[in-house]
C-alpha cells in the first residue's frame, strides 16, 4: 500500500511541479493545487497507514491508543486544507486582476517577446 | 576646570555650533561668523593652554567607556604632535571663518556654510585627538562626509557636484580600507589604544599581516592626502568656495593623511616595504604635481597641485625612514599651512574683485590692488623656497636628508637629490608663474568686474600668515622652535633627534642646490612663457593622465557595463527561473542532506498491494497526468481532471480510516472548483492551433522542467516511501488520544486536537482564510476584465435576441426560464442544506465533522442559491454581511479563549459540560464548542465573501459603464 | 513572572487580532476610528514589548513559557519568551508605529482594510517570534504572508499585482516546501515542540538521519526564500519596490523573520551540543550568505530608482547575516544581532523616505542616474563666469536631505551612525573568532564582502541622493506632512541612540547570544513549564 501511496504523491508532485515552472498563470493554479493536494497525502502518511483502524473513540471505554490512527497528522493535513485553500482562492483572484490590467495571463504580465 | 573636561569641551564645542549655526536664519551672516569665529578661537586658546603639558613630550589622556565588550573605548590623547595639529585646525580655522564672512555673497546660505565648516573643524579635532584607532576612523570618514559637502556646497554647478562626488567616493573608500587595516592592526595587538598600538612596534614589525595591514592603512593615507595615483580629486575639489580650499584643502584635511602617517611612522617605518611604498608615492606625488601645477591657466588649480606636490614632499620625507627626515616632515606641514592657506585666500581675494581666476585672463594686477600683490608675492616666495622665508628651511632639510638618504638601493641614493632639486626647480617656475602672470604685464581688460584691494578684514588673514612666514623664515629657533620639538617628542619620543632650527648653515650642497633651483625655475618659466600665453589647455606629455575621466569612466563601466550585465546574467525579472530555482535548489538541499546516509527504505513489498486501491490510484494518477498536459489549451477538461486527482485522494483518506479529511477535502474540492468556474470566464481564450512552431529553445527548456519534474516527483515519493515503511516513532499523538475524551471532552479525536489541543493552530489558520477572504475582496473591488472577456456569453445574447424578437417577453425571461427547474430545486434544497450544516457543526466533536465542514456547506448553500437564482434574486431576498462574518467569528473564538483568563489558567483552555438533547443525543458543551462556532461564522464569511465577490463580475458585462459596485453594500 | 502578568506573553499575538477583528465589524468608512484602534494597539504593543524585554533581562536565564489550553508541553502548542524574542517583538512593534504613522497621511485610504490587514501583518510576525512550535510556526508564516499579500496590492495598480503575483508564487512554492519538511521531521521524530525536537534529535537512530537531515535541509529552503538568500531572492527587490511605501518598510523585518527563525532552529537543533548533526548546513550559510552580498552590491550598483536600490540592500543585509550565522560564533552572533536591529531601522527609514523624495519629482525626471552618466552630465561648465551665489535649500528639502544622508551612512556603514559600529562589532568579531596569531581565509572573504558592500552603497546613495536632492532639475518641492517625516525621524533617532548606547546594547545582545549558544536551558524551561491547573495560581516560567 504505502508503494502505491509513494507512487501517487511522486505523480502529483511531478505533475505539479511540471504545471508551476508553465508560463500560464492558469497551469500555475492548477499546478499548485495538484501540489497540496501530494503535500497533504504526504503529511498524512507520516502518522503512518492503517486500514480499517476506528476513527473515533467510543466514549467511556478504556482507550488504547495503539488501536486508533495517529490523530495528529490528520488533524495538520485539515489545518494545511484550509490554509491552501485560501491561498488558492487568492492566487486565482490575483491571475483574473492580472489578466485583467495586462491584458494576457502569462505569469509575467507580458507575452514573451513583446 | 580640569584637562579632561577641556579636553571634551575642544572636541565638542565645533559640534555644537555646527547644531546652532543650522539654525540661524538664512542671511544671518555676521552671527554666523562671529559664532563660528568665537568657538575656533576658544578651541586655539584651550589648544594654547595645554603646551606647557606637552611640552616637554608630556601626554594628556581622557578616557568613557563606549563599547566595553569590544574593548572599545571613547578616548582623547594629546601630545605634542596632536597639539600642533589642534593649533594648527582652530588657528587657521580663525582666519578662514574671518576671510570667508566677507568673501561669501549675500545671497549665498550662509547657515548651512558655517555649519558644515564647524562641523568639520570638530571632526578633523577628533583625528588628531583620537587616543584609538576605531575612533580615529570614525572622524576620518566623519571629515570625508562633511568635506564632501562643503565642495558641493555650489550644489547647482555640476562641477561642484562631480568634484564633491569625487572626493567622497575616493577619500571614503580610502577610509573604508583604512578601517579594514586598522581593524586587522588592533587584532594582532589586542587593542585598538594607541598607547598599546605604540608601544608595540616590533609585535607589528616582526607580523605574517605586517604587509596587508601597512598597505590598507596606506591606501587610506594616500587618498586623504591626494597621493599619486589617488591625486586626482584634490584638484576637482576647487569647485569648493575658497575659504574652503583655503582651510580644508591646504591646512587641515588633506594634511590627515600625512598625519596618520607621522602617527603611525614609530610602528610602521623602518621597512624596506615601507621604503618603497610611501618613498615612492611621495617622490612620483612630488615630481608630477610639482610639474603639473606650472602648465595650470586657473589659479586654484596651480595651487591645488603645488598642493599635491608639498604633500608628496611630506610623504617622501616620511618615506626615507630617518628620525631627522620625519622632524623635517612636520616642519613643513607646518609651513606649507602657512603659505598655502594665505595663497589660496590671495587666489579667492583676485577672484572676488576680478571675477575670473583664469591666468591668462589676468595680469597687471599690481597696480590695482598691491597691498595684495605684495603679501601674496611674500607668500609664493615661501613656496618657492627663497630664503629668509619659511619655506626655504624645510626645504633645505629636505635637500640634506635627499643627500644623505640612505635607500635599499644604491642607484636610488644617486637619484634622490637630482629628483630634489627638479622639484626646486619647478615650484619656483609655477610660484613664479602665479606672481608674474596675475600681478604683471600690461592692465587687464575685459574682466567681468574692475578689479580694486578687498576690505581690509578680508586681507587682514592673509596678512598674518604672510607675517608668520617672514617671522619663521628669519628667526625659526625662538619662534616656532619649542613646538616643533614637542610634536617631534610626540612622534618620536627617545628616539628624536638633534637638530638645528638655523637659517644659515654656511656654504654647502644644499644651499648650492637651492640656488640651481631657484636660477633654473626662472630660466624654465621664461622658456614656457610664450607656451603658456599660448594658453593651451592641459599639461605636456602627461595629457592622457586626466584622473577626472578616468574616474567617471570607470563608475560608468562598473555600474553600467559591469553590474547591469551582471544584474540581469545572475538574477532574473521572470517568474519561471525563480520557481525552477525554488524547486532546483530544494532537491539539490534534500539530495545534499541524504547523501552520504542511505534511505535504507524498506524493499517494495507487493505482497501488500491492495488491488482495489492499485485501482483508484491508477485513476488518479491518470487524472494528474492529464490535469498537466490538459492545463494549457483545454482549461475545463484539466479541471474536471484535477477534481479527480482530489477526489482520489478523498479516497485515500477514507481508506486509511480519516473519515474527517476525506469530509473536509472533499467541501474544499467542490467550493474550489466553483470558484475557479467563475473564474475561468475572464481567461482568454486559448486555440491550440495559435500555437506557433516550438523553437529549439522552448523545446530543451521543456525537456528540462520535465527531467526537474520528474526528479521532484521521485525525490518526494522516495522520502514518501522511506517514511512511511518505518516503524512509527513514539509520536506525541498517544497522549491526545488518551485524553481526547476524558479531558478534551470529544470522542473525534482530531477534531478535539483541532479546537482544544492545538486550538491555536486553528485560530491562526481562520485568520488566514479571514484575511485572504479581505484582501479578494479589496482586490476585485478594482477588478477590471480584460476587454474582450466583458461581452456578454453566446448563449444569453442568443436567448435576449430571442425575447427581444417577442414583444411579449421581457429580456432575460429565457435565462431565467432555462434555469428554472435547478432554481426551484435549490429554493427547497436551501432550508435542507441549512440543516445539515447545523447537524454537521454540533456532532463534530465527537464524529466527522465540525465547524469548518459545516461553515463550508453552508457557504456552498449560499452560492448554490446564487448560481440557480442569479446575484439579484438572491441579493433581493437575502442580504448577506460577509466581512462581519468574518469578524464575529474571530471576536468570538477570541472571547472563547480568553474566557480561561477568568478562571486563571491560559488562553483557550477548554471547560467541558453535557447536555442531553432530543435525537441528537448527548451534546458536549464544551468551551471547545464556541470555538467551534467563531470558525463556523468565518469560514462562512470567508468563503461566501470570495465567492460573492467572484460571482458579481459577472454582472458588470450589464453595468461595465458604471465604476465597480462593491459586492455587499454594507461594507 | 505569575498570575495576570503571565499573560503578557501571548498579548503581542492577541491585542492584533482582537483589534482586526473588531474593526471588521464597523463599517468601511469610519476611518478615523479604524486608525486610532490601529494606533492604540500598536503604541500598547510597544509598551508591552518593553515590559517583555524586562521580563526577559529580569530572570536572567529564565524563560517565559505560555501553555495555550494548558496542555503541557511538548503535547500542546507553547509560546516562549526569551530574550531574543523580546528584542524581535520590540524592533518589530516599533517599525510598527513608524509605518502605520506614515500611512495615516494618506496610505490608508488608497483601498479597504487597509488596518485590518496592518494588524494581522503584526499578528503573524509576533506569532512567528514568540511561537516554540513548528507547526505552528507554519500557521503565523501563513497569518503573516497571508496580512503581506493584502499589503502587497494594498493600492492595486498594475506594477503591484504583477509584482504580487510572483510574490504569491514563489511564497506558496516556499510554504508547501515548510510543510514538507515539517512533515518528515515529524514523521521521523514524532514531535513538533522545538525544545522537545532538540531533544530528541541526538537519539534519532543512525538509519532515520538521512530523513532527518533531508527534512531539516528543505524547511531551511523556505526561510531562506524569506530571508531572500541567493539564489531565491530575486522576487524580493521587485515586490519591496511595488508595495506601498508603509507595507515595504514593515516588509523590511519580515525578511528578518526568516534569518530570525534560522538563528533560532539552526542553533537550537544543530548548535554545538547536538552531536552528531552539529554544525549541520553551516558553510552553506556561510557562502551563501556570501553570494548574496554580492548579488545584492550588484543589484544596488546598477539599479536606477532608489526603491530598487533599497530593495538590494535589504539583500545586502540579509547577505551578511547569514553568512555570519555561518560562523557559529557567541561573539558574531552578538555583533550579527547589532547589526540586524541597525539595518533594519534604516532600511525601514529609507522606504519610508524614498516615497517622500520621488513625489516632488517631476515625471519626466524619473532618475536615470546611471544612463545619464554613461552619456554624460548635461554640458561641461567652463571656468565658471556666473554669480556665485548658492541656492537656499527649502527648509522640507533640506530635511529630507538629512534624512537621506542618514540613511546612506546607515547603509553604507559609515560614522557616526549605528551601522559603523554595528559593521565594527562584526568585523572585529569576526577577525577575534580566528586566532590572533593569524586571519583566516573566511575572516578575509567576510571582511571584504562586508567593506564592498559598504563601498557600493556609497557610491550608489550618492548618485541617487545628487540626483534627488542637488541636481538643479525642475523638481516642485514635495507637499511632505509632518505626520510622514515624523516616522523617519524617529527611527533614524533609535539608529543614533544604538550609537551611543552601544554599550548597554551589546551587554543585552550579548546575553542573548550566550542563551542561544547554550540551548539547554531553553529546552528545559520549556519541557519543565508547570500547568495552571496543578499551581494554584496561573504559574509558568
Amino acid at each position: 500500500m504505502e508503494l502505491i501511496v509513494a507512487l501517487g504523491i511522486g505523480v502529483l508532485v511531478a505533475s505539479g511541479v511540471w504545471l508551476i515552472l508553465r508560463p500560464r498563470t492558469y497551469q500555475v493554479i492548477i499546478g499548485l493545487s495538484l501540489l497540496s493536494y501530494a503535500v497533504n497525502l504526504l503529511i498524512f502518511g507520516m502518522g503512518r497507514l492503517r486500514v480499517n483502524a476506528a476513527p473515533v473513540l467510543e466514549a467511556g471505554a478504556a482507550v488504547d491508543a495503539s488501536q486508533y490512527t495517529d490523530p495528529l497528522p490528520q488533524a495538520l493535513v485539515l489545518t494545511a486544507i484550509v490554509i491552501s485553500f485560501a491561498t488558492t482562492a487568492l492566487f486565482l483572484v490575483v491571475l483574473l486582476a492580472s489578466r485583467g490590467l495586462t491584458g494576457t495571463d502569462h505569469v509575467d504580465g507580458r507575452e514573451p517577446g513583446t | 576646570m580640569s584637562d579632561s573636561m577641556l579636553l571634551i569641551l575642544l572636541v565638542a564645542l565645533p559640534f555644537v555650533g555646527s547644531l546652532i549655526a543650522a539654525l540661524l536664519p538664512t542671511n544671518a551672516r555676521n552671527a554666523e561668523a562671529w559664532l563660528a569665529g568665537l568657538i575656533a578661537l576658544a578651541g586655539l586658546l584651550i589648544t594654547a593652554s595645554f603646551f606647557p603639558a606637552v611640552a616637554e613630550g608630556g601626554v594628556l589622556r581622557f578616557r568613557a567607556e563606549w563599547l566595553p565588550t569590544f574593548g572599545l573605548d571613547f578616548s582623547l590623547r594629546l601630545d605634542g604632535f596632536a597639539w600642533l595639529f589642534s593649533a594648527l585646525v582652530t588657528g587657521i580655522g580663525v582666519l578662514v571663518v574671518l576671510y570667508a564672512r566677507y568673501y561669501m555673497s549675500p545671497q549665498d546660505p550662509v547657515p548651512r556654510f558655517f555649519s558644515f565648516l564647524l562641523a568639520f573643524m570638530g571632526s578633523m579635532l577628533g583625528i588628531v585627538l583620537s587616543g584609538n584607532l576605531i575612533q580615529l576612523v570614525f572622524f576620518w570618514e566623519l571629515t570625508s562626509l562633511f568635506s564632501f559637502l562643503l565642495i558641493g556646497y555650489w550644489h547647482h554647478r555640476a562641477d561642484a557636484r562631480d568634484g564633491a562626488r569625487m572626493a567622497l567616493t575616493i577619500t571614503a573608500t580610502g577610509g573604508l580600507a583604512l578601517l579594514a587595516g586598522v581593524l586587522v592592526l588592533g587584532h594582532i595587538v589586542g587593542s585598538y589604544e594607541l598607547d598599546q598600538v605604540l608601544a608595540s612596534a616590533d609585535l607589528i614589525r616582526a607580523h605574517p599581516l605586517y604587509l596587508p595591514i601597512l598597505v590598507l592603512i596606506l591606501l587610506g593615507a594616500f587618498t586623504k592626502s591626494a597621493q599619486f595615483p589617488f591625486h586626482f580629486w584634490l584638484p576637482h575639489a576647487m569647485a569648493a568656495p575658497t575659504p574652503v580650499s583655503a582651510y580644508l584643502h591646504s591646512a587641515t584635511m588633506v594634511k590627515a593623511g600625512v598625519f596618520l602617517l607621522a602617527r603611525l611612522w614609530p610602528v610602521l617605518a623602518g621597512s624596506d616595504a615601507w621604503f618603497w611604498l610611501v618613498g615612492g608615492a611621495g617622490l612620483s606625488t612630488l615630481l608630477i604635481g610639482s610639474y603639473v601645477a606650472i602648465f595650470q591657466h586657473d589659479l586654484k588649480g596651480l595651487l591645488a597641485y603645488s598642493t599635491i606636490s608639498h604633500l608628496g614632499l611630506i610623504t617622501l620625507l616620511l618615506g626615507l625612514n630617518s628620525p631627522l627626515a620625519a622632524v623635517a616632515a612636520i616642519f613643513h606641514i607646518l609651513n606649507h599651512a602657512t603659505f598655502k592657506a594665505s595663497l589660496f585666500m590671495a587666489a579667492g581675494i583676485i577672484d572676488h574683485e576680478s571675477g575670473t581666476r583664469d591666468i591668462r585672463r589676468l595680469s597687471g594686477l599690481y597696480r590695482l590692488m598691491p597691498i595684495t600683490a605684495t603679501l601674496a608675492m611674500v607668500a609664493a616666495a615661501a613656496m618657492a623656497g627663497v630664503p629668509l622665508l619659511n619655506g626655504f628651511l624645510s626645504k633645505e632639510m629636505f635637500f640634506t636628508e635627499a643627500l644623505t638618504a640612505t635607500a635599499p638601493l644604491q642607484s636610488l641614493e644617486a637619484i634622490l637629490p637630482y629628483a630634489a632639486t627638479l622639484y626646486g626647480m619647478f615650484s619656483v617656475a609655477y610660484s613664479l608663474r602665479f606672481i608674474h602672470g596675475a600681478f604683471f604685464g600690461p592692465p587687464p581688460v575685459g574682466l567681468p568686474r574692475t578689479p580694486h584691494e578687498p576690505p581690509h578684514w578680508m586681507r587682514f588673514p592673509v596678512e598674518l600668515l604672510v607675517l608668520a612666514c617672514l617671522v619663521v623664515g628669519i628667526l625659526p629657533a625662538i619662534t616656532v622652535g619649542p613646538f616643533l620639538d614637542a610634536a617631534a617628542l610626540g612622534v618620536l619620543g627617545a628616539a628624536k633627534p638633534a637638530y638645528n632650527l638655523a637659517v644659515w648653515h654656511g656654504f654647502n650642497l644644499p644651499l648650492l642646490m637651492s640656488v640651481i633651483a631657484l636660477i633654473g625655475g626662472v630660466l624654465l618659466y621664461l622658456i614656457l612663457q610664450n607656451y603658456l600665453l599660448s594658453g593651451v589647455e592641459g599639461t605636456p606629455f602627461v595629457r592622457r593622465l586626466a584622473g577626472k575621466r578616468l574616474f567617471e569612466r570607470s563608475l560608468v563601466v562598473l555600474s553600467w557595463r559591469i553590474a547591469r550585465p551582471l544584474e540581469t546574467l545572475l538574477g532574473t525579472r521572470r517568474l519561471q527561473p525563480q520557481l525552477r530555482l525554488v524547486v532546483v535548489v530544494a532537491l539539490l538541499a534534500g539530495l545534499a542532506a541524504v547523501g552520504g546516509w542511505q534511505l535504507a527504505a524498506g524493499p517494495p513489498q507487493f505482497s501488500g498491494l491492495d488491488p482495489a486501491l492499485t485501482l483508484v490510484w491508477a485513476v488518479g494518477i491518470a487524472c494528474a497526468i492529464g490535469a498537466a498536459y490538459q492545463a494549457k489549451y483545454h482549461r475545463l477538461a484539466a479541471l474536471i481532471l484535477m477534481g479527480g486527482a482530489g477526489l482520489v485522494t478523498c479516497i485515500t483518506f477514507i481508506w486509511f480510516s480519516a473519515p474527517d479529511l476525506a469530509l473536509t477535502q472533499l467541501l474544499v474540492e467542490i467550493v474550489t472548483t466553483v470558484l475557479i468556474l467563475l473564474g475561468l470566464r475572464w481567461l482568454p481564450k486559448r486555440i491550440p492551433e495559435d500555437e506557433p512552431m516550438v523553437q529549439p529553445v522552448t523545446l530543451a527548456r521543456r525537456i528540462g522542467d520535465f527531467a526537474i519534474a520528474m526528479f521532484a516527483g521521485g525525490g518526494v515519493a522516495l522520502l514518501a516511501y522511506a517514511v512511511m515503511t518505518r516503524p512509527l516513532p513514539d509520536t506525541i499523538s498517544r497522549y491526545f488520544t488518551e485524553r481526547a475524551y476524558s479531558e478534551g471532552g470529544g470522542t473525534n479525536v482530531v477534531n478535539v486536537i483541532l479546537v482544544d489541543f492545538r486550538g491555536f493552530d486553528t485560530l491562526g489558520e481562520i485568520t488566514v482564510l479571514g484575511v485572504v477572504a479581505l484582501t479578494v475582496y479589496a482586490l476585485l473591488r478594482r477588478f477590471r476584465p480584460a476587454p474582450e472577456s466583458i461581452a456578454i456569453p453566446e448563449q444569453q445574447r442568443v436567448q435576449n435576441a430571442y425575447d427581444d424578437a417577442r414583444p411579449d417577453r421581457r429580456l432575460g425571461d429565457t435565462v431565467a426560464e432555462y434555469l428554472l427547474v435547478p432554481a426551484v430545486l435549490m429554493r427547497l434544497l436551501f432550508p435542507m442544506m441549512l440543516v445539515m450544516a447545523l447537524y454537521l457543526f454540533l456532532r463534530g466533536h465527537n464524529l466527522p465533522g465540525g465547524g469548518f465542514v459545516a461553515g463550508l456547506t453552508m457557504a456552498v448553500t449560499f452560492i448554490v442559491q446564487y448560481m440557480a437564482n442569479g446575484t439579484r434574486w438572491v441579493e433581493s431576498r437575502l442580504r448577506l454581511h460577509p466581512v462581519r462574518w468574518i469578524g464575529l467569528g474571530l471576536v468570538f473564538a477570541l472571547l472563547t479563549g480568553i474566557g480561561a483568563w477568568l478562571l486563571a489558567h491560559p488562553f483557550l483552555t477548554s471547560h467541558t459540560r453535557y447536555l442531553e438533547l432530543p435525537w441528537l443525543g448527548s451534546i458536549p458543551l464544551a468551551s471547545a464548542l464556541f470555538f467551534d462556532l467563531g470558525v463556523f461564522s468565518l469560514v462562512v464569511g470567508a468563503t461566501a465573501l470570495i465567492l460573492i465577490a467572484l460571482a458579481h463580475q459577472s454582472l458588470r458585462s450589464v453595468l461595465v459603464a458604471r465604476p465597480v459596485s462593491p459586492p455587499s453594500k454594507e461594507d | 513572572m505569575s498570575g495576570w502578568l503571565h499573560h503578557l506573553i501571548i498579548v503581542p499575538v492577541l491585542l492584533p487580532l482582537t483589534v482586526g477583528a473588531g474593526m471588521l465589524l464597523l463599517e468601511e468608512p469610519r476611518r478615523r476610528l479604524k486608525a486610532s484602534l490601529s494606533l492604540f494597539s500598536t503604541l500598547v504593543l510597544i509598551s508591552v514589548a518593553i515590559a517583555l524585554l524586562q521580563l526577559a533581562q529580569g530572570n536572567g536565564a529564565e524563560i517565559g513559557v505560555y501553555l495555550l489550553g494548558d496542555w503541557p508541553a511538548p503535547f500542546g502548542i507553547v509560546l516562549v519568551l526569551d530574550r531574543l524574542s523580546a528584542l524581535m517583538l520590540l524592533l518589530s512593534s516599533v517599525l510598527a508605529l513608524a509605518s502605520l504613522l506614515f500611512s495615516l497621511a494618506r496610505w490608508h485610504r488608497a483601498g479597504p482594510h487597509f488596518h485590518p490587514l496592518f494588524q494581522f501583518l503584526l499578528v503573524g510576525i509576533n506569532g512567528a517570534f514568540l511561537t516554540g512550535d513548528l507547526f505552528n510556526l507554519f500557521v503565523f508564516f501563513e497569518v503573516m504572508l497571508a496580512a503581506s499579500y493584502g499589503l502587497v496590492l494594498h493600492g492595486s495598480g498594475t506594477a503591484r499585482v504583477k509584482a504580487g503575483l510572483h510574490y504569491i508564487a514563489v511564497n506558496l512554492a516556499a510554504s508547501l516546501l515548510f510543510l514538507i519538511g515539517v512533515a518528515l521531521i515529524y514523521g521521523v521524530t514524532g514531535t513538533l515542540n522545538m525544545a522537545d525536537l532538540a531533544n530528541r534529535l541526538p537519539a534519532v537512530a543512525t538509519e532515520d538521519r538521512a530523513l532527518l537531515q533531508a527534512g531539516a535541509a528543505i524547511l531551511g529552503i523556505a526561510f531562506l526564500v524569506k530571508a531572500g538568500m541567493w539564489p531565491l531572492c530575486f522576487w524580493l527587490p521587485t515586490t519591496y519596490a511595488a508595495a506601498s511605501a508603509p507595507a515595504a518598510a514593515m516588509f523590511s523585518i519580515m525578511s528578518k523573520v526568516g534569518i530570525y527563525v534560522i538563528l533560532r532552529l539552526w542553533l537550537l537543533l544543530f548548535g554545538a551540543d547536538a552531536g552528531s548533526v552539529a554544525g549541520f548546513g553551516g558553510s552553506w550559510l556561510f557562502y551563501g550568505g556570501l553570494l548574496t552580498v554580492g548579488f545584492g552590491t550588484i543589484g544596488a550598483l546598477a539599479s536606477q530608482d532608489m526603491s530598487r536600490l533599497a530593495g538590494y540592500n535589504v539583500l545586502v543585509s540579509s547577505g551578511t547575516l547569514l553568512a555570519v550565522l555561518g560562523v557559529t560564533d557567541m561573539a558574531i552572533t552578538a555583533g550579527a544581532l547589532f547589526y540586524l536591529l541597525s539595518s533594519t531601522l534604516a532600511i525601514s527609514a529609507f522606504f519610508l523616505l524614498i516615497e517622500l523624495a520621488e513625489r516632488g519629482r517631476r515625471a519626466g525626471a524619473d532618475i536615470l542616474a546611471v544612463t545619464l552618466e554613461a552619456f554624460g552630465e548635461t554640458e561641461e561648465e567652463p571656468l565658471h563666469e556666473e554669480e556665485e551665489a548658492g541656492i537656499a535649500i527649502p527648509a522640507t528639502m533640506a530635511i529630507l536631505g538629512l534624512s537621506f544622508v542618514f540613511c546612506a551612512l546607515l547603509l553604507a556603514g559609515l560614522p557616526p551612525l549605528s551601522g559603523f559600529i554595528g559593521k565594527f562589532i562584526l568585523l572585529a568579531a569576526v577577525l577575534d573568532s580566528s586566532g590572533t596569531a593569524t586571519v583566516s581565509l573566511d575572516a578575509w572573504l567576510l571582511l571584504a564582502a562586508v567593506i564592498l558592500s559598504g563601498l557600493a552603497a556609497v557610491i550608489a546613495m550618492t548618485r541617487a541622493g545628487i540626483r534627488t536632492f542637488w541636481a538643479p532639475l525642475g523638481r516642485s518641492v514635495p507637499r511632505v506632512r509632518l505626520i510622514e517625516i515624523t516616522p523617519i525621524g524617529l527611527l533614524l533617532l533609535l539608529c543614533v541612540l544604538l550609537t551611543v548606547q552601544a554599550g548597554p546594547v551589546m551587554y543585552y545582545l550579548q546575553g542573548t547570544a550566550e542563551a542561544l549558544h547554550a540551548p539547554q536551558r531553553y529546552i528545559e524551561g520549556v519541557l519543565s513549564a508547570p500547568r495552571a491547573g496543578q499551581t494554584a495560581q496561573g504559574g509558568g516560567a
